[in-house]
């Protein structure tokens, strides 16, 4: 589910970047008793940023913490870190990673501030690329992102040769959807290492967003080659042809995948959605029973039942997602789980075609998000912001615009008062939805193209292309969304209605041949 | 999580397809300039360059990327509040007033050794050799700013 993308993002970041020094740490192995002070690039010859500590077993902890995010032990990773800077408390890049928002509950947003605070009060003790990094980190974290980019830049300019650090660069860039420049970024770590796996398999991904496939298969089979015997490569290489519309190969790359590791249940949840996509919702189900069977976590198990339940919709059985949606927000309940209880509650009244019933169970998804449950609070915002778009939208297709503007004013200054990104998203759709419904489309069209990854939006934005007469851009809009690939609510409530016109209009221009 | 995939896929997935990255320009100044905020109103009579000096008597130069580009051509549309039409019918009528360069990294050279020089540039390729002037009192990826 989308949902948590803000969470999602910050830990996907924050593994990243520990991926990133992870390898640089394991390249500096051979070196290990050597602890790195000086600044390489003060004296312009290995333009590499060094890692600063000033204890060999803080060092070695720290080098074994990374070999355990690359094979994506997080948690793990994080107990060795923690023991790093224990030893060493001015151990500046260790205090960063670990003040990184993440996912992981157990991580206290106080232990984070806290590593945050550390790391700065080392800057000074520390080479000029390893603050360079603190300041862009840190920078990000809080928010202040012109800084960020500035140091970004220039630890980027000065340490050139640094493939992991351009890995990074690229790796953030993709987190600040700026794909179209992470791809050079990718491409100078690869140019740099044509035997470094990690940019591969992200600059497949950014390829794919822009529809080239074939460098983006090319990227994915380079990276399957280097890394044969690993589940990831097999598992990233369906989800890209997945993307491509490839399904049947997409199910024989994560049956790979799973014949490598079949405790790598991401692939089994692939497998599901691939079927889900091709619209064999009965087989997507059988698939989803077994990797909610396997998941890992009662909340991971709670998601995917939301995917199972999106199958119906496909269907256009929509008592069978009532029926399915209302079970999963019940043992979302009974699991003490407020936010896919509450997401099941929304998720429902997007499809509902009466309008009380929607907004009732947006009601009842606020409540939930008001009950005590264990939820962190950016978690609660993002979700809160989703119903607010769900009721500002409803309101404004129904025409009832008084309602319409006190939701967007409550979600305005939501966005206002936050950095998160998917609360700016929710205000932009909603927005949006509202100068449609006005019939003021170039103003729409201004809010809609900042939240043109979500279908709802784009189904918006042809809308208001086509009021505004511009048909290529609405017919462009119209092609894009009848060959989305996501196995999102999103993708099932508006795509088929658009493949269906596409599948149409490809008959009658045969016809007419 | 056992698989970096899985936090890129949320990127990727959710940001689906669409070959569309929504830019913010910074308005970049020479590192000596000490102008920190303009307004909207006070930047568009710069970018006409109907305003000619800087409050401390620097002439003012205008570097732009090529302005056909489609993000120079959003961002001084929303500016200059003008349609596509009325734009170019303005860029055409002022050929010669402005320094086009052709990439970001030329225009932020040029912003470096000229201290009256101001650029648009995208937000993501500024460096800290260069000063970035609020517009309105916001910075750009802050709601509310103004070129983007």
């Amino acid at each position: 589910m989308r949902t948590r993308v803000g969470l999602s993002i910050i830990a996907f970041l924050f593994l990243c970047y520990m991926l990133v020094v992870s390898a640089r740490a394991q390249d500096d192995v051979a070196s290990v008793s050597t602890i790195t002070t000086a600044d390489p690039a003060a004296n312009g010859s290995a333009r590499v940023v060094p890692v600063t500590t000033k204890s060999a077993e803080a060092r070695d902890l720290y080098i074994h913490a990374m070999v355990k995010l690359e094979n994506l032990h997080g948690e793990e990773a994080m107990q060795d870190l923690r023991k790093a800077v224990a030893l060493d408390p001015d151990f500046a890049l260790a205090n960063v990673i670990i003040s990184f928002p993440t996912i992981d509950p157990i991580v206290d947003p106080a232990e984070q501030v806290s590593a945050r605070e550390k790391a700065n009060a080392a800057k000074s003790k520390v080479s000029r690329g390893e603050q360079l990094i603190i300041d862009w980190i840190t920078n990000t974290t809080e928010g202040h992102m012109v800084p960020a980019i500035q140091a970004m830049n220039e630890v980027l300019d000065e340490y050139s040769n640094d493939k992991h650090l351009a890995w990074l660069a690229g790796v953030w860039m993709e987190n600040q959807q700026q794909w179209k420049r992470a791809i050079p970024i990718f491409e100078r770590a690869i140019k740099l290492d044509s035997d470094f796996a990690a940019p591969l398999n992200e600059v497949a991904y950014c390829y794919a967003r822009y529809r080239m496939y074939d460098k983006a298969f090319d990227a994915m089979q380079r990276y399957i080659g280097l890394l044969p015997n690993e589940a990831n490569p097999q598992d990233s290489y369906a989800e890209i042809l997945r993307m491509g519309g490839k399904f049947e190969d997409a199910l024989i790359h994560y049956h790979a995948s799973l014949k490598i590791d079949p405790g790598f249940v991401e692939s089994q949840l692939g497998i599901a959605d691939t079927y889900a996509l091709m619209g064999d919702e009965s087989r997507a189900r059988t698939e989803y029973a077994i990797a909610i069977q396997h998941a890992r976590s009662k909340s991971q198990a709670a998601n995917w039942t939301m995917n199972a339940a999106v199958s119906y919709l496909r269907e256009k059985n929509f008592s069978g997602a009532d029926a399915a949606f209302r079970a999963a927000a019940r043992q979302a309940h009974q699991d003490d789980l407020a936010l896919p209880e509450a997401e099941a509650y929304r998720m429902m009244a997007t499809y509902q075609v009466d309008s009380n019933t929607a907004m009732q169970l947006l009601k009842k998804a606020e409540a939930v998000l008001d009950e005590k449950h264990p939820l962190g609070a950016a978690a609660r915002q993002q979700e809160l912001a989703l119903v607010l778009r769900e009721r500002a939208s409803r309101a404004a297709r129904d025409g009832k615009i008084s309602l319409t503007s006190t939701t967007l004013q409550r979600l305005q200054q939501m966005a206002d008062a936050s950095q998160d990104q998917n609360i700016h998203l929710a205000y932009e759709g909603a927005a949006g939805a509202l100068f449609v419904a006005q019939g003021k489309y170039e103003e729409a069209i201004h809010h809609l193209e900042e939240d043109d990854h979500n279908p709802v939006s784009v189904r918006l934005m042809v809308t208001a292309y086509q009021n505004m007469g511009a048909k290529d851009l609405a017919e462009q809009s119209a092609k894009m969304l009848a060959t989305w690939n996501e196995p999102t609510l999103e993708q099932a409530l508006v795509v088929p209605e658009f493949r269906t016109r596409e599948a149409a209009s490809a008959t009658s221009s045969f016809k007419r041949m | 999580m056992k698989s970096l995939k899985r936090y890129l896929l949320v990127l990727v997935f959710v940001a689906c397809w669409l070959p569309c990255e929504a830019k913010h320009m910074a308005v970049v100044v020479n590192k000596a300039n000490g102008t920190g905020n303009v307004t909207a109103a006070d930047l568009v009579k710069i970018l006409q360059v109907n305003t000619k000096k800087w409050p401390d008597g620097k002439n003012i130069t205008v570097v732009l990327r090529d302005p056909s580009s489609p993000e120079i051509q959003d961002a001084l549309q929303r500016l200059y509040k003008m349609s596509s039409m009325e734009l170019n019918a303005f860029l055409q009528s002022h050929k010669g007033t402005f320094l086009v360069v052709d990439t970001d990294e030329a225009l932020l050279k040029v912003v470096e050794s000229n201290p009256g020089a101001v650029g648009l540039v995208d937000v993501y390729s500024i460096t800290s050799r260069i000063n970035v002037v609020k517009v309105d009192g916001k910075l750009p990826l802050e709601q509310g700013y103004v070129l983007h």
